[in-house]
Parts: structure tokens; C-alpha cells; sequence
């Protein structure tokens, strides 16, 4: 696991509390550029929308859902990755997990911030937002809870707020870690943010246990949160998009994609904050497993979907598969298939997956794939329903784009405010795999 | 006054810890920078009570999940979709996520119940405690209690043996 | 409806309403449909739609409730248009009621699809999972002209940016409709009392309306014509619009 010889208990302090408690120019320029782009790319855009209407995107009669809704389902999945390793594998008892899941999971959670504010862009009445939320009000109107679009609501306040909870409690100890290690103001604050902890049996225990219950709990919800939000599309009646597979599609496109984004993550983490010693090459080799078994899944489903519309034979079913395979955004779908299905078993060898740029680009790739994928399914399902009168189309404009590059920003912005606020490297659990302290071997 | 005594070594640290429980010091303290499971076997902590909170919140929050779709569907009758008003298959799907949200919600609240965070009083600390010392806090006590367990901690071969004050 | 046990039945009935009070239905025969568009025009009348502009009118951003859809058939010189007007078809299993995750869109108790236009917060997901696309969402917040103001209805509410809006059968008229019977001494709306614009409009009187609870209205016995079908009825949307197909083939 430790590539260049264990570390001792308190050089990990040291290794990753720097990364805190010091901070070079480099970072504050990285931070005024992602915070640009947030700005200009996101907000400024968004609120022109604001005033003139959601007309000024590129929607229509018929596509009445653009990237916004693709980018929302694209970011919901990017946040998948941090609950299988910090929830799934904590069950497991893995080892390798314990130097990445704490940055695995702030990525789950800047994931389901970002995928929030894409509801709020893609809403036309955005000030009114709010009925969604079963809130007391002097109408007496409550949501609608037999709607799809509020299992979504709930689902995704739930994985919020147990995602919150679940990256901050774990770091309690390491909390205190950086109280220990500072002065003034940041030791008044990280003694408030840490409980006055000390470590002992006890609080351990507890920790322990209340970690595990947080575990079991968040492993469920996140299928059940992208199931859910597949299931905007599946339980509509547009032929591409209500097929009983998308539940599991789009939960193994979610873990796909997170998974993509943690490699990717890792490599800027070794880069920048100098993690070599304790991301190495076991991590990238078990994630590019993962990876490619993910990849696999993947693609069956693909051809799965592909077999069963072809077998069901309907009319529109076929016409609106056509319309994916060989219509106007056929390079779109083909480059998804290349990037997602294709290229990635490149990890097959074992050379490829101890690799960390080639790793790198594959991750990347299989990121725009999967962005890809998620503007395929809105925009050449939504074109072709029933009516072939109705039959339309739909390219996304400026705005659009700006937005999404923005939306980027915006991950970028909360990442680095984080690991300057969080250890990115959870100390406690990296000493758990360090040989034991003892006199007698 | 407390005994706080530090050790280099965690298989000192635990035979000192072991010693001093078949002594009789149940409420000592045992502080270290890594979960210890046979730390929390000595002191005799089984299963955490958290459990039961994690359980309480998962009843209340299936009850409260379905008791709010039910209530909330009454107020006005609105049909919609020809289905029922009562529908089961879209409350099953919201009395699930309020279950697990109500479940770690509760859970939360018993971590901090159970464990006594927060807690901003000065019990004895040592910094070392949290990167790469093991610590033992004997801190009540008679007096010739107290030499007892230091002599205990001495033969174990602790690092460093202080006498703190506790209020 | 007086025992529990009879609230909780009727509370887990599909579509909660054992019956409708009124079940407004329309036919349209496709035979006598000359594709005029004039049913288009009153509705705009009628119901305050926006003008969108021949630029957003190109984009597909158009907001007609009621449209007439074209299909051409075989090839130059032997070309046929068929044509047949396309508005909600006011679903008793509508999947866009299902959807809203507000309310602002459910079925009445005279069996219509209802828009609420300020309950409304513009998800669009009733767009897309209406079948027959026959939602239409106001994109930006349109205004008239002067002095084209003067002509909107006073009956029926304007639309600002960011809410959905669909034919409603003229719910306007119906409600005056059925607030002068009950004044005029707590009688039914008669048959034929009340029309949507487009079924006044229409010259060659391809549309009826009417109840389909009432035997003897014009609409029932439309319904009853054997060249009666319904746009994709194999979905179960229950639609309740029943067009006759053209008497020859």
C-alpha cells in the first residue's frame, strides 16, 4: 500500500495538517480561477435567465428539458462514488480504501450541491421552489407526494443530509488533530468543530458504531436516490425513456462515473498537495478494477437496451432508437460508446492500470462519456415521442454550455475550500493500516 | 489529582490497562490516536446503546414518512392520474428515504448522548494522545489508590507518568 | 359518502371519483375537418394566448392549445394531406397529472385535466410526459402590444414567464355556464348551453361537446359512431376526445 515505506504515526499528522495549516500562492491563484468561472460561467448567465425567462436556454416545445436536467443526473451520479468507498467498503473492512474516502465523500457531497443548483436554474418559477418542501402554509397546500419529482426532492435532501453528517463525524478525530496542531482563532474553531474530543475508549466506541449505523444507512439510499432519479424518466410514457432497466442504468452509470471521478481527483491530489505516500499504486490499481468491472456492466446494459427494444418491435420504441443510433447526434452517441464501453478496457492491463496519466485521461474520458450519455438520453428521446407531427429538436445554446462549464467551477471552488478546511486524508484511518505501535513485533 | 501516564508502545499500553481493570480502576480512561477494539474489550464495552437510537429513529421516521403522505394527501382531495389517493408504490418510496433519514438523524443524536460530546471541560489531555502516544487516565481515587495504579503503570513501562490536577 | 369505511374506499378508488358530476367529452370528425384553423384563432381569442413572434414561432417555441397536425401521405402528383386537430385530450389517466410534484395540475370532479397557473412552478415535467405534446410553456413573459390589450378576455387569467398552460375546454365558460344553472333555479347545464370557443367557431361543425354522463346529449350519441377511435389509446390515457376517422379510406 505505502509505495515509498510506511510513515510513522506522526509524520502522517505532519504530511497531510500541512496541507492545511500552509498555504502558497499557487493555491489562492487555482481558487480565483475556479471561483471565476463559477462566477461568470454559472451565476451571471443564471441570473440573466432569472430576469428574462428560462427562453433565453435553448428549450422548446417538445425538449422541454435541455442540459440542465442532463448536468443535474450527470452530477447526482458523480456523487455515487464517495458512498461506495466510504459506506460499501467501510462494511467490507477494505484496507485501501482508508487513505481516499475522505475526499471520495467531500466529492459526493460538492456533487450533490452542485446537482441542487441545477434544479433551481432548470425551474421556471424558481422563487416558488420552496412548495416542494412539505412546509406548514397558510394555503394548507402541500407537495404532491405521488409524484416522482417529489421522490427526487426527498431522496436528495436525505442523501444531503446523511452525506453531511457521515464525511463530518468521520472526521471528528481529525478535527482535533488540527485543533492540537494551531493557534488563535482556527484552535477556538476546530475545538468547537471537533467536541472536545480526546480520543478515549469511549468516544472511539461510539464513533465506531455510530459510524457503522451511518454506513449501513447511506449504502441503501444512494441506490435508492439515482434510482429515483432515473425514475423522472422511466415512469413517463416517452418511449425512450420508460424502460424498467434504467434503475439499475443509471445507479451503474453513477458508481461508474463517481469511481472516474475519484481517479481523476487522486491524481490532482498527489499532484498538488504532494498525497504520493499515501496514494500509491494498490489504490489505482483497485479503482481501475473497479473501473473496468463497472465498464462491463455498463455496457451490457447497453446492448440490453438496444436487444429489448428491438424485440419489443414498437413502432416508436424503434423510431426513437433510430433517431439515437443514426440521427443527428449519432457522433455523440457513437463517441459515448467509444469512451465508456471501449477505451476503458484498455485497463484490462495491468501495465495501463498502474499508470497514473494514462489513468488519468482514461478517467476523463470516461467522464465526458458519461456526460455525454446523460445529454443523449434527454436530447434524442424528448424529439421523438408519439405524434410524428410533433417530432422536433434540440441543440443547447450559449447558456447552456456556460452554464455547464460553470457548474465545473463550482466543484472545483468547494473542493478547494474544502481541503483547506478538512483534512483531505483521514489521519486516523491511514494510522489503522500502518504497522501497530508495539514493542514486541 | 489524576494520573496521566503515556506510553510509546500499544501491547504496554493494553497489559498496563488489562492490569489496572482486575484492580478494580473501572473508570479509568483510555486515550489513544487509533480505535483500540481490545482497548474497548477491557473496559468491558460490548454493544453501543447508539444501536437502539439508530432503531427508534428508523420506526419513527417509516411512521412519520407515511403518516405525512397520508395527512398531507387529505387536506385537499386532488386526483391525479387516475390512481388513488392513498397510492401505495409512491408513499413506499417516500416513507423509505424518510426511514434512513430519520435513522441517521437519530443516530446522531445518540453518538452525542452516548459519547458525552460535546464536551468542552478540562479533563485531563495530552496532545500526543491524537498522533502517536497511547495515554492512561486514572483520576479518582484515594490517595493510596492512585500509587497503586502509578506503581502498575510503572511496571508496565509507560514513557512518562504525570500528576495532573482535576477540578 | 357518510361512514369511514366508505371515505377510506372512495380514498383508495383509482381516480378517487366513483363517477363525474359532468364528464365533458368532444368529438371531432375528421371527415368534415377542413384543416381551416379557425378553431386555432378562437382559442387565441378566447383564452388570452400570447403572441410569441414569427422568430420563437420558427425555434418550435410556439404556444397554440389547440393545433391542427399534418401528415402527407404518397408521393407527387398523387400527394394527400391528412390532417386532425390536436388539443388535450383531458386524460381521465392523465400521466401529467401524476407527475407535478405540486398539484398545480389535477383531474376535477367534471372529469378535466385543470392548469393552475400560479400554483405552478415550471419543473415541465407534465410536458414530457404528456403523449399527445399538448402543453405548452410560457418561455419568457409575453405581452401585447396596445392596443391589444383591450381585446384579452376578462375571464381568464394572463400567464407570466416560468408556468405551464394547456387547453382547459374553455373551464371559464363552464363555470358560468354551470353558476347561471345553478342560479336559474339549481338546474343541470343543459346540452349545447355551454361551448369551448373552438367548438363555436368551427364552421363545418366537425366538433360537438358536450356530457357523456347524459344519454340523450349530442356528444353521447356522436361517441356512439362506429368510426370513433381514440389518439393512442393502447397507452390507457383514457382520453376523453373521440375523433371519427374519415367515412372513406
Amino acid at each position: 500500500m505505502f509505495d515509498h515505506g510506511q510513515p510513522s504515526y506522526a509524520e502522517v499528522n505532519k504530511d497531510v495538517l500541512s496541507t492545511m495549516l500552509e498555504t502558497g500562492r499557487g493555491y489562492w491563484i487555482l481558487l480565483g480561477s475556479t471561483m471565476s468561472v463559477a462566477g461568470i460561467c454559472f451565476f451571471m448567465p443564471w441570473i440573466y435567465q432569472l430576469f428574462v425567462g428560462i427562453g433565453a436556454a435553448g428549450m422548446n416545445r417538445n425538449s422541454v428539458w435541455g442540459t440542465y436536467i442532463s448536468n443535474f443526473i450527470f452530477w447526482i451520479g458523480l456523487s455515487h462514488s464517495g458512498t461506495l468507498l466510504s459506506a460499501v467498503l467501510h462494511i467490507t473492512n477494505s484496507q485501501w480504501r482508508k487513505s481516499i474516502y475522505r475526499s471520495a465523500e467531500a466529492m459526493t457531497l460538492f456533487s450533490l450541491m452542485t446537482a441542487a443548483l441545477f434544479v433551481m436554474v432548470h425551474v421556471g418559477r424558481v422563487w416558488f421552489v420552496h412548495w416542494t418542501f412539505p412546509i406548514p402554509n397558510q394555503m394548507g397546500l402541500w407537495p404532491n407526494f405521488r409524484s416522482p419529482l417529489m421522490f427526487d426532492v426527498m431522496a436528495i435532501t436525505t442523501y444531503l443530509t446523511a452525506s453531511s453528517i457521515f464525511i463530518y463525524m468521520g472526521s471528528v478525530p481529525d478535527f482535533a488533530a488540527v485543533r492540537d496542531a494551531s493557534t488563535g482563532l482556527r484552535r477556538r474553531l476546530y475545538t468547537i468543530f471537533s467536541f472536545g474530543w480526546r480520543g478515549t475508549a469511549k468516544e472511539w466506541h461510539t464513533l465506531g458504531w455510530a459510524y457503522t449505523f451511518f454506513a449501513v444507512f447511506v449504502i441503501p439510499l444512494a441506490v435508492s436516490v439515482h434510482s429515483i432519479v432515473s425514475w423522472d424518466f422511466a415512469l413517463s410514457i416517452v418511449p425512450g425513456l420508460h424502460h424498467t432497466i434504467f434503475a439499475p442504468y443509471f445507479v451503474c452509470g453513477a458508481i461508474y462515473s463517481g469511481t472516474a471521478g475519484i481517479v481523476t481527483v487522486m491524481y490532482c491530489l498527489r499532484k498538488f498537495l504532494n498525497f504520493e505516500r499515501y496514494i500509491g499504486q494498490e489504490h489505482l490499481n483497485n479503482l481501475g478494477k473497479l473501473l473496468i468491472t463497472l465498464s462491463l456492466i455498463w455496457s451490457y446494459i447497453n446492448m440490453l437496451e438496444l436487444f429489448s427494444t428491438w424485440y419489443g418491435g414498437t413502432s416508436f420504441e424503434l423510431e426513437a432508437t433510430r433517431f439515437r443510433l443514426t440521427g443527428f447526434y449519432a457522433p455523440l452517441y457513437w463517441e459515448m460508446i467509444l469512451f465508456c464501453a471501449f477505451v476503458p478496457l484498455l485497463m484490462l492491463s495491468r501495465k495501463i492500470r498502474l499508470s497514473w496519466n494514462k489513468m488519468l485521461v482514461i478517467s476523463i474520458l470516461i467522464n465526458i462519456g458519461m456526460l455525454t450519455e446523460r445529454f443523449i438520453i434527454v436530447a434524442t428521446s424528448l424529439p421523438r415521442k408519439f405524434l410524428p407531427d410533433a417530432f422536433g429538436f434540440y441543440f443547447p445554446n450559449w447558456i447552456e454550455i456556460s452554464i455547464t462549464i460553470g457548474s465545473f467551477g463550482i466543484f472545483a471552488t468547494l473542493f478547494l475550500i474544502f481541503i483547506k478546511w478538512v483534512p483531505a486524508v483521514s489521519i486516523y484511518e491511514v494510522k489503522e493500516t500502518l504497522n501497530p505501535l508495539r514493542r514486541n513485533g | 489529582m489524576a494520573v496521566v501516564a503515556t506510553f510509546a508502545y500499544e501491547d504496554a499500553f493494553l497489559a498496563a490497562a488489562e492490569k489496572l481493570k482486575s484492580s478494580g480502576f473501572d473508570d479509568m480512561e483510555l486515550l489513544s490516536p487509533i480505535p483500540l477494539e481490545e482497548a474497548q474489550e477491557i473496559l468491558g464495552l460490548g454493544k453501543s446503546p447508539v444501536r437502539r437510537f439508530s432503531l427508534a429513529g428508523a420506526i419513527i421516521g417509516a411512521a412519520s414518512g407515511f403518516a405525512m403522505c397520508v395527512a398531507t394527501a387529505l387536506v385537499f382531495i386532488l386526483p391525479t392520474g387516475g390512481r388513488a389517493i392513498i397510492a401505495i408504490p409512491p408513499y413506499f418510496v417516500i416513507t423509505y428515504e424518510m426511514t434512513i433519514l430519520f435513522g441517521v438523524l437519530f443516530t446522531l443524536i445518540g453518538f452525542h448522548v452516548v459519547s458525552g460530546l460535546p464536551a468542552w471541560n478540562d479533563k485531563p489531555y495530552l496532545e500526543e494522545a491524537n498522533i502517536d502516544r497511547f495515554v492512561v487516565v486514572v483520576d479518582s481515587g484515594s490517595g493510596e489508590q492512585l500509587a497503586q495504579a502509578e506503581s502498575i503503570i510503572r511496571q508496565a513501562g509507560a514513557e512518562e507518568i504525570r500528576h495532573v490536577e482535576v477540578e | 359518502m357518510n361512514t369511514l369505511v366508505d371515505r377510506f374506499r372512495a380514498l383508495r378508488r383509482p381516480g378517487y371519483f366513483e363517477e363525474f358530476d359532468y364528464h365533458w367529452t368532444m368529438t371531432i370528425d375528421l371527415d368534415r375537418c377542413t384543416g381551416c384553423e379557425a378553431c386555432v384563432v378562437a382559442c387565441q381569442a378566447e383564452n388570452n394566448l400570447p403572441i410569441v413572434g414569427e422568430e420563437r414561432y420558427a425555434i418550435n417555441r410556439e404556444i397554440k392549445w389547440i393545433r391542427i397536425e399534418r401528415y402527407w401521405e404518397g408521393d407527387y402528383p398523387d400527394v394527400r394531406m391528412r390532417f386532425i386537430p390536436m388539443l388535450c385530450q383531458q386524460c381521465d389517466d392523465a400521466p401529467c397529472e401524476t407527475v407535478c410534484p405540486v398539484f398545480a395540475t389535477y383531474h376535477n370532479q367534471d372529469g378535466l385535466n385543470t392548469q393552475i397557473y400560479n400554483r405552478c412552478i415550471g419543473t415541465r415535467s407534465c410536458a414530457i410526459y404528456c403523449p399527445y405534446e399538448v402543453r405548452y410553456f410560457n418561455w419568457f413573459t409575453y405581452t401585447w402590444d396596445e392596443p391589444l390589450e383591450q381585446q384579452l378576455n376578462p375571464d381568464v387569467s394572463v400567464r407570466e414567464k416560468g408556468v405551464m398552460e394547456k387547453c382547459t375546454f374553455c373551464i371559464q365558460r363552464i363555470r358560468i355556464a354551470k353558476d347561471n344553472a345553478k342560479d336559474d333555479d339549481q338546474r343541470r347545464v343543459r346540452d349545447g348551453e355551454v361551448v369551448p370557443a373552438c367548438v363555436q367557431t368551427c364552421p363545418t361543425e366537425a366538433m360537438v361537446f358536450g356530457d357523456s354522463n347524459d344519454p340523450e346529449s349530442a356528444v353521447s350519441k356522436m361517441m356512439q359512431n362506429e368510426r370513433g377511435y381514440k389518439v393512442l389509446e393502447d397507452l390507457n390515457t383514457t382520453p376523453s376526445i373521440v375523433y371519427l376517422t374519415k367515412a372513406h379510406s
